[in-house]
């Protein structure tokens, strides 16, 4: 009986386990609290911790390659590239572009936004961390959990769950971390300022919109063929309008099915052993600092802008603090700000113009990223 | 592990201004064809009308 017991005992994961599990159980609960309580991105962070959690009860298994449940979704869905383009499509399904046909210019401020992540990948090198592992902990900086997912599995996968965990925090953070930045750099006339109405978009315009934009994308930037190619097919199944089962599937069954693995996925890379590290501080650290520059850079572009444009034509600056992408917080929080300067402001529409092009920007620094560092 | 400088400024500039580049060529090339939907599209609406006038 006694011998039984303790065949029972030492089969079991519970002599295995070490004080870097229980630490990471600790961070697992950190972030089920931040999901279930506080719902701060709870989709992806609520799979992320179930995962972190699994992954850390010892002799489970199941990340061991070739063998472990949670493996196989890593390997087919993140390693071979499937689930990013798949949320990417989900989200074109979801984006209205109309706003940015609109109003072209603000495309600029969806590139402005990326001059944040640029400066973090040199800030990154200062820190010690090598050139992939820079470029991974720059993207942080674009507010783009796919982008940032796919890029860093092709630079430095070892970084996989501290930049993902990073980005979706940072984006659930954004009506924290913006506001104070927003106020900062924009005067309380420049934050009253009224935009004109935008002009109206035609189905026509819509529909052209993401063949003209993927092809042109793919063409200069052809590594960025797998997010945009999506991101646009989805867009084309919504404005077409002749396709809505694909739409609904696209932007709901599809999404939430692949939002399931990638969370799980993410979660599971993360071990005692890999997410117990000092860089791991100094990634969250540079990926905070990635996005506070980057909603600087997008603010400071639509003051620059500005200076060139007529007074009836000139934009309310708090718009380019949205060209991170995090779709739609960061236009929801450009909109909050907006209204308590001119509560006659109704900046949302505004915003999402910048806000779409961050999402495409992001992708395309990305890509640029690959090209020079993959 | 040495840092390879000349390789990060290379990054550093190419991105920048890579990512500048294509955006001001999407913003130039939506400006264009929302242009051109918009003549076609107003022709097309000028000949629907002509019958009844």
């Amino acid at each position: 009986m006694f011998n039984i017991l303790k065949e029972l005992i030492y089969s079991s994961g519970v002599v295995s386990l070490t004080g870097g599990n229980l630490v990471m159980w600790l961070v697992a609960f950190v972030l089920l609290y931040l999901a279930i309580k506080k719902q701060y991105e709870p989709l992806l962070l609520l799979p992320i911790a179930f995962g972190i959690l699994v992954v850390n009860l010892p002799l489970t298994f199941l990340m061991e390659p070739e063998h472990g449940l949670i493996w196989f979704f890593y390997h087919y869905g993140i390693e071979q590239d499937i689930i990013p383009p798949l949320i990417f499509l989900g989200l074109g399904a979801m984006i209205d572009f109309g706003p940015l046909i609109a109003n072209p210019k603000t495309l600029l401020l969806g590139a402005g936004a990326q001059a944040g992540l640029y400066v973090t990948f040199f800030a990154a090198i200062l820190f010690g961390f090598d050139l992939q592992e820079a470029g991974s902990i720059a993207i942080i900086g674009g507010a783009d959990g796919p982008t940032t997912i796919y890029l860093t599995s092709k630079l430095a996968p070892h970084l996989l769950g501290a930049t993902a965990v990073s980005a979706y925090a940072y984006m659930a953070l954004v009506p924290i971390i913006q506001p104070p930045m927003m106020k900062l750099l924009t005067t309380d006339r420049e934050r009253k300022i009224v935009m004109t109405k935008l002009r109206p978009v035609s189905k026509l315009q819509k529909i052209c919109f993401p063949i003209v934009t993927g092809m042109t994308i793919m063409l200069v930037v052809p590594p960025a063929a797998p997010l945009i190619s999506m991101l646009m097919l989805g867009n084309l199944f919504k404005e077409s309008g002749v396709v809505e089962r694909l739409t609904n599937a696209a932007s709901n069954e599809l999404m939430n099915i692949v939002t399931i693995f990638l969370g799980l996925s993410i979660g599971a890379t993360m071990t005692a052993t890999t997410f117990l590290n000092p860089k791991v501080l100094f990634i969250f650290f540079l990926g905070l600092f990635a996005f506070v520059i980057s909603t600087a850079a997008g603010l400071l572009m639509a003051k620059f802008m500005n200076l060139f444009l007529k007074d009836k034509d000139k934009i309310n600056p708090l718009i380019g603090a949205a060209g991170v992408s995090a779709v739609p917080m960061a236009a929801r929080c450009v909109h909050k700000v907006g209204s308590e300067a001119n509560r006659r402001n109704y900046l949302l529409m505004y915003a999402m113009g910048p806000n779409v092009a961050g999402v495409i920007g992001t992708v395309v620094a990305a890509a640029i990223l690959l090209k020079n560092l993959g | 592990m040495e840092t390879d400088w000349p390789k990060v400024l290379e990054v550093f500039g190419s991105g920048i201004i890579g990512v500048f580049l294509v955006m001001i060529l999407l913003q130039l090339l939506t400006q264009l064809s929302t242009r051109v939907i918009d003549i076609i599209e107003n022709r097309n609406k000028g000949e629907d009308a002509e019958p009844g006038a």
